[in-house]
């Protein structure tokens, strides 16, 4: 059936000889020994993808972020979950998804690795945050039906736990008030919270103002004297700052001991941010980014980071993220992973922080109190998906990624379409990062 | 077309030495004339007719919109090849109907960001220098190193730096910013010094810190210290930029408006923007390449502040005689100006009142 689809889509459905125009590209006799999906069916399962179905939620009929969420549907009844949410590309992400459907149904779903690779490998252009995201959304619920087929949750597949208890997070500051800072290190000594991340203020130029720059220094020392020295400090600079600007700040907050600076410049030059990370013993978080593996090499390799930051919903899934985690821990490098998006994605990463021993911290995009979408989260998995206990992500104990959902609890929230992020600029008009 | 017919090809390639009356700065206005009547202007430093002659022959037959090309033909009058690339684009902007910066692609901004090249050798004439420039709207300011006496220096050196710009931050205020010029006068080493003893002062940057001499050595400048650092107001080429760029020795390019004209540094521009760094073009001419510069500006997404020689006000009349009221600059930034071509008003009778007559 795959290869009638490659040599002969114009006849009608049969297979047909390839004609001179097809082989033209030189590739005929790859193409006609390329795999079916099946290819391994002689050491695999019985089990099969029956249906591949996409889903655009939007909390809000103008959400920039809507959800896209992935249901994998099997022979056997097993159903599989995964999160492929793209912030401002969501349609062009559901699209993509649907282009892997030749990839995933008919297969056997407990063959993940290999998808995995066929989905990266076979789609030839390799990377890309669209590619990545997709991809991370199909892998995740590969994995959801793996661990329900097993019949254990996906951190138990992958080695865990680590810590019976949960994996370590930390809210989002939400406040850069003197006065509500100090309430919020009250809550969180006594919700057992031991870290906090916030931002600096502004948008950063190449090239900055004294004024800027002492701005931001103050804003960061005032982070400090307000949470106090038990709480753990993450600054995520977003890429906002240039690494000559990035480099200034980062030196001049050394004595904050913070527990990271994250995305000190954007991160397509590895070598601008080893720039940075040269010149400060302020630890350099990044990752968010990144997509796949590969793309965490040079920052490794050049003592760039400390921490890695990968969001399962974009690097490629579990399979991706548990790769990274591998692949830094030699290193010393310690996993931080990126979480804004939706509770699958959320709760897939529990899993994989719960299985890898250089885990440091799980990011949620909320703050210290529980906010609209957590709230909607409840709603549809009958659970809060990632409030932590006692400063921990509870893990969650049900085969697979630990939860059930309805197609109908999503229907409250149809998808709005795709909205673009924030665009801002500086003073004149010209281009700002966020 | 027949060769000669062409209304866009040269008719005239003249220059106009002018000179200012207090400063005693010269510079050379060039024109380009279209065998159609249109008048291009471009600015060098200086030129002889011997290189104007020169250039007449490498442009017959050459339309100004083949400015990119142009450059590479000219390459044996390098010191009139800015202005040429100017006045080409002027011309270029005016068959267009259209600023300069619109035809290369912009506007990426309203207003450019704008700082006065002050000078002085005393902390009372810096403050005098900075003071005018102040009154006609600049909040940011390029400040010369005291002369140096040694060729290392001691510690008293590093403090009376140190003193004079705190003295300046002090009259002009906390939301006033400077760059240091070294003027490429000190040893890579001194230079790392002051670059440390001012990391808490937040200059914009350190420019020409020391010479560019060999990348070793500005690279010990860039290691040691997280003051941004400028360089190269003398380099001729763009591969010194990608050289400064690949060692990392760098956080803002400097290049020379009269070196390298409009287009050319687009292209630096462009290098490095995929380093995260930007273009702060080196000034010390006259209006023409003011004009050039801001359209320039106003075309690249990785500009940052247009450097403009501080004045005094019989020169600044003068500028603006010969030009038109290019340079206007109102908290800090300089307007666009949005008439096709550079926007230039020349007045050649002016040109010819303020003529350099050595």
């Amino acid at each position: 059936m795959h290869r009638r689809h490659f040599l002969g889509g114009m006849a009608g459905g049969l297979a047909v000889a390839p004609s001179k125009a097809a082989v033209d590209c030189g590739c005929a006799q790859i193409l006609a020994q390329a795999p079916a999906p099946g290819v391994l069916d002689r050491v695999g399962t019985k089990v099969r993808v029956t249906k591949m179905k996409v889903f655009g939620v939007s909390l809000t009929p103008d959400s920039d972020r809507p959800y896209v969420f992935v249901k994998l549907e099997t022979n056997q009844g097993v159903v599989g979950w995964g999160e492929a949410t793209l912030e401002g590309k969501a349609a062009a992400v559901m699209a993509c998804v649907n282009d892997f459907s030749e990839f995933i149904v008919g297969a056997d779903p407990m063959q993940v690795e290999h998808h995995w690779q066929s989905m990266y490998v076979h789609s030839f252009y390799r990377a890309g945050p669209v590619m990545g995201s997709a991809i991370s959304g199909i892998d995740q619920a590969l994995w959801d039906i793996r661990g329900k087929i097993l019949g254990m949750p996906v951190y138990k597949l992958l080695g865990g736990p680590s810590d019976p208890a949960g994996v370590r997070g930390y809210y989002h500051a939400r406040t850069s008030n003197p006065e509500q800072l100090q309430a919020l290190r009250q809550v969180a000594k006594l919700q057992g919270i031991t870290a906090i991340k916030s931002g600096i203020p502004g948008y950063y130029e190449w090239i900055e103002t004294n004024a800027k720059i002492t701005r931001a220094v103050k804003a960061m020392q005032m982070l400090r004297e307000n949470l106090g020295p038990e709480i753990d400090i993450g600054i995520d600079f977003h890429a906002k700052t240039s690494p000559s600007v990035a480099a200034i700040l980062v030196k001049e907050v050394e004595p904050l001991n913070l527990m990271f600076i994250e995305e000190p410049c954007p991160p397509e030059n590895v070598k601008a941010m080893a720039r940075i990370a040269r010149r400060s013993t302020t630890p350099i978080a990044t990752g968010e980014r990144l997509i796949a593996s590969y793309s965490c090499r040079e920052l490794i390799e050049m003592g760039v980071v400390d921490i890695l930051q990968c969001d399962i919903n974009h690097v490629g899934g579990i399979t991706a993220l548990w790769k990274v985690g591998a692949m830094a821990e030699p290193s010393g490098i310690s996993m931080a992973p990126h979480a804004c998006e939706g509770p699958i994605g959320g709760l897939a990463t529990i899993h994989v922080d719960a299985a890898t021993p250089n885990f440091l911290v799980q990011e949620i995009c909320s703050g210290i109190q529980p906010e609209d979408k957590e709230n909607i989260w409840a709603e549809w998995l009958g659970f809060p998906a990632m409030r932590m206990v006692n400063g921990r992500f509870p893990l969650p104990e049900k085969p697979g990624l630990g939860f059930e959902l309805q197609e109908e609890a999503l229907a409250k929230y149809p998808f709005g379409g795709t909205k673009p992020m924030a665009r801002v600029f500086h003073t004149d008009g010209s281009v700002a990062e966020w | 077309m027949a060769a000669g017919n062409d209304p866009l090809e040269m008719k005239e390639l003249r220059a106009f030495a002018v000179r200012e009356p207090v400063s005693g700065r010269r510079y050379t206005l060039l024109r380009l004339e279209t065998r159609g009547g249109l008048k291009g202007w471009g600015e060098c430093p200086e030129t002889t007719e011997r290189e104007l002659a020169h250039a007449r022959q490498l442009l017959a037959g050459m339309q100004p919109t083949a400015y990119e090309i142009t450059w590479r033909k000219l390459s044996p009058v390098p010191r009139l090849r800015a202005a040429i690339n100017m006045a080409q684009l002027d011309i270029v902007g005016q068959v267009a109907k259209a600023p300069v910066y619109q035809v290369l692609g912009g506007p990426t901004r309203t207003k450019a960001r704008a700082m006065a090249a002050i000078t002085g050798l005393t902390p009372t004439e810096l403050l005098t220098s900075m003071d005018t420039a102040r009154k006609t709207g600049y909040a940011a300011f390029s400040v010369p190193i005291p002369p140096t006496e040694w060729r290392n220096q001691g510690q008293a050196y590093i403090f009376n730096v140190r003193g004079r710009m705190e003295i300046l931050r002090k009259n002009a205020g906390p939301d006033s910013d400077f760059v240091l010029d070294g003027g490429g006068q000190l040893t890579p080493g001194d230079a790392s010094s002051i670059s440390a003893e001012l990391e808490r002062f937040h200059l914009l940057w350190l420019d020409e810190p020391c010479a560019v001499s060999n990348l070793g050595a500005v690279r010990k400048v860039s290691s040691e210290n997280v003051t941004p650092l400028g360089f190269g107001r003398w380099l001729g080429q763009s591969g010194g930029f990608q050289d400064l760029l690949r060692e990392e020795a760098v956080d803002i390019l400097r290049p020379n408006v009269a070196l390298h004209g409009i287009s050319q540094i687009r292209r630096i521009a462009a290098l490095g923007e995929s380093y995260y760094v930007a273009v702060a073009p080196y000034h010390d001419g006259g209006p023409v390449a003011t004009a050039a510069a801001l359209h320039l500006a106003a075309s690249i997404p990785n500009f940052f502040i247009q450097q403009i020689p501080a004045v005094a006000d019989a020169d600044k009349l003068m500028r603006t005689a010969i030009a038109g009221d290019i340079e206007r600059i109102k908290d800090g930034f300089a307007e666009l100006n949005p008439a096709p071509g550079l926007g230039l008003q020349i007045n050649e009778k002016a040109l010819d009142k303020f003529r350099d007559r050595g």
